[in-house]
């Protein structure tokens, strides 16, 4: 694409401390014992020599693992309630994963049709994804499986391209041409820098070696939906733990619980996970109390339910659940072996 | 080892003597194993042994009725004694296959040593008291010690105790304990404060998966007190001093139960050193109790039995 510029990675520091200024940077960081997107601390470009994701996914930024809804306190007249302040900076993603943008497109789904969750959309709304394509992919990753890829820049602002020693910027939205308008420092490109994107590009996504066939997965999953045989030989395995759900970027379940001591306290919610046996105790019971049943559900919901309100799998192929998971249950797997229809 | 596993599991599904073989196949990515739980004689060719046998797979025990053949490394050998002794078990429904283990690989120390991630790695393999990593073509080889996972260094009972066949010869110890409770012995050095602040930090990074407590096969409790409304003894909302008070909690109700097998921390997504936590309260239940944990199948378990003379220091 004509216009394009680009940056030596060196730079990079220069560029987040300019963006810093409107914005508060995320990056991936490797600080905390494991990976996650964390606040950049100034300094540390480390995250440019690493074309991973992380551990935690960057959900965590609008749908964090808890969160304070409002705190209460009774007085004479009754109970009253105060919204926690809302200083949410805008943020920008810097070295966002594909998968992770379009994660967040799919949350973006749950969390604004049917209702509008204001905790979530108020992070969401003025935040800024700059995309980092993948070079190098773990063998966990099945992301051309599910229509995107290792560069897929249909959901981040800007798209950068590692070309060796600089960076290819692509902008992909208004607000990344803004963006990208009013930063100093930034080259033209030129052809042979175009050419080796593409080529970069190519190479990367036949990297992705995992692969899922999800045409007509929908009927597929209808179909074997009352196979309890099959359901129980593949769940056998599972722990119930909540790895797989916690740690993937487009799960989006809540259970809310008040903290409180005496008069006065906040009422949170936190991430709940549907492989519990639990989930869902508190207003009624589990409807799901055997394994096989939340094994199915957890499958069902991102290949079958969601596409069914959504038109589009809530999974994206970042691999998380199979790479975390204790004892290596294989969604892919799975997918792969659903029995032909009954 | 891994021909005879197979003759044996088959031979246990053919003559029916049992309903389901429990052991290891080779799992989806890179170096992993996973657990392979089936009826089927047909899948027995898959079942493996080999220094990535990572799971303890006794923990499934509790869940599926019925006779189970399990694959069971000294470690796990101990779970399943434990499981006996707490009733949780029937001895007669289970015929264990013993794999005398002689230290399982760490997969995260491997890539902390060479700098890769596993994605990278071309082999693993171990060579009597050295492991070979071979990355781009480069072998290089590492004593065992920096390799194994910390539970296995100083392992004193890596034969299995209990066993109906045994695959190959009993082994001894692959190392010494010191280095093995190295990073409880950094711990025992410092202050409370410091200890404290530490744990802090730990317990900050919990999301509550219950991965430590769901991969333990000591954990057998059907509802978990972290479960329990009525009183709500620990919170649900993932604030480090629940998400500390729950593991403490968790770390008394195994004390006893506890093998050392180290599933916790390895399970653990948010690296969480929690193998510290539960060596050290089994080291606390040995030097008070005497006690080792799933060494006798038909001596009470530790927290049921109380005798009168035992541990007067207890409280202090």
């Amino acid at each position: 694409m004509a216009g394009n510029k680009k940056i030596n990675k060196r730079d990079i520091g220069k560029l987040l401390n300019e963006w810093n200024q409107g914005f508060t940077v995320f990056v991936p960081s490797r600080e905390d014992k494991v990976t996650a997107f964390a606040k950049w601390d100034g300094v540390n470009i480390s995250f440019m020599e690493w074309h991973r994701n992380t551990v935690i996914p960057p959900k965590t930024n609008f749908f964090p693992l808890m969160e304070e809804m409002f705190s209460f306190r009774e007085e004479e007249d009754g109970y009253h309630t105060e919204l926690p302040s809302s200083d949410k900076h805008k943020q920008l993603i810097f070295g966002i994963r594909p998968c992770d943008a379009k994660a967040l497109s799919i949350l973006d789904m749950a969390f604004k049709e049917g209702y509008e969750d204001p905790y979530y959309l108020s992070g969401r709304k003025d935040s800024l994804l700059v995309a980092l394509g993948c070079t190098n992919p773990y063998d966990s990753c099945f992301c051309a499986s599910l229509g995107g890829g290792p560069f897929d820049s249909t959901y981040v602002d800007i798209m950068l391209i590692d070309i060796g020693d600089e960076l290819l910027i692509e902008e992909v939205t208004n607000a990344g041409r803004e963006l990208i308008a009013r930063t100093a420092g930034l080259e033209k490109v030129t052809e042979v820098d175009e050419a080796r994107a593409k080529e970069v590009k190519k190479s990367s996504y036949n990297k992705v070696t995992r692969k899922i066939n999800t045409e007509g997965i929908q009927k597929k999953l209808q179909a074997c939906f009352e196979d309890k045989d099959f359901w129980e030989k593949v769940s056998a395995k599972c722990l119930s733990c909540g790895i797989c759900t916690f740690l993937c970027p487009t799960c989006y379940c809540f259970d809310i619980n008040d903290d409180s001591f005496k008069k006065q306290g906040a009422r949170f919610r936190s991430w709940d996970s549907c492989a519990f046996p639990i989930y869902t105790r508190m207003p009624m019971e589990n409807p799901r109390s055997e394994k096989w049943r939340r094994v199915r559900q957890r499958v069902c919901h991102k290949y079958e339910f969601f596409p069914t309100d959504f038109d589009v799998i809530a999974c994206v192929g970042c691999g998380r659940c199979i790479r975390q998971c204790p004892v290596n249950w294989d969604i892919t797997e799975i997918l792969n072996n659903l029995p032909a229809k009954a | 080892m891994e021909q005879k596993l197979r003759q044996e599991a088959k031979a246990l599904l053919e003559q029916d003597k049992v309903d389901y073989i429990i052991g290891y196949e080779k799992g989806s990515l890179k170096f992993t194993t996973t657990p392979l739980i089936t009826k089927d004689k047909n899948d027995v060719d898959r079942l493996v042994v080999n220094p990535l046998i990572v799971n303890n797979l006794s923990v499934f025990l509790t869940e599926i009725r019925g006779r189970i053949g399990i694959v069971a490394k000294g470690c796990d050998s101990r779970s399943i004694i434990s499981l006996i002794q707490d009733n949780k078990v029937s001895r007669e429904d289970v015929v264990i296959i013993g794999v005398p283990c002689s230290g399982i690989i760490d997969l995260c120390k491997v890539e902390r040593l060479v700098g890769e991630e596993r994605d990278e790695l071309d082999d693993v393999t171990r060579e009597g008291d050295k492991v070979a990593i071979v990355v781009d073509g480069r072998r290089r080889e590492f004593p065992i010690e920096e390799v194994l996972f910390d539970n296995c260094l100083g392992c004193k009972f890596p034969t299995p105790q209990e066993y109906d066949v045994l695959l190959g010869e009993a082994t001894s110890p692959v190392s010494e304990m010191t280095a093995s409770r190295a990073r409880i012995a950094e711990l025992e050095g410092m202050s409370s404060q410091e200890r404290w602040n530490f744990w802090k930090g730990e317990f900050n990074r919990c999301i509550r998966c219950y991965a430590c407590r769901n991969v333990c096969p000591a954990c057998f409790c059907e509802r978990c007190f972290v479960e329990e409304t009525e009183p709500q003894w620990v919170s649900p909302i993932p604030k480090w001093q629940d998400n500390l008070m729950f593991q403490v909690t968790r770390n008394i109700h195994v004390a006893g139960r506890c093998t050392d097998c180290g599933e916790c921390e390895r399970a653990c997504p948010m690296n969480i050193p929690l193998r510290s936590m539960a060596r050290k309260m089994y080291e606390t239940v040995e030097e008070l109790f005497h006690y080792e944990a799933g060494l006798d199948k038909a001596a009470p378990s530790l927290l049921t039995a109380y005798e009168s003379v035992e541990a007067e220091d207890l409280i202090r």
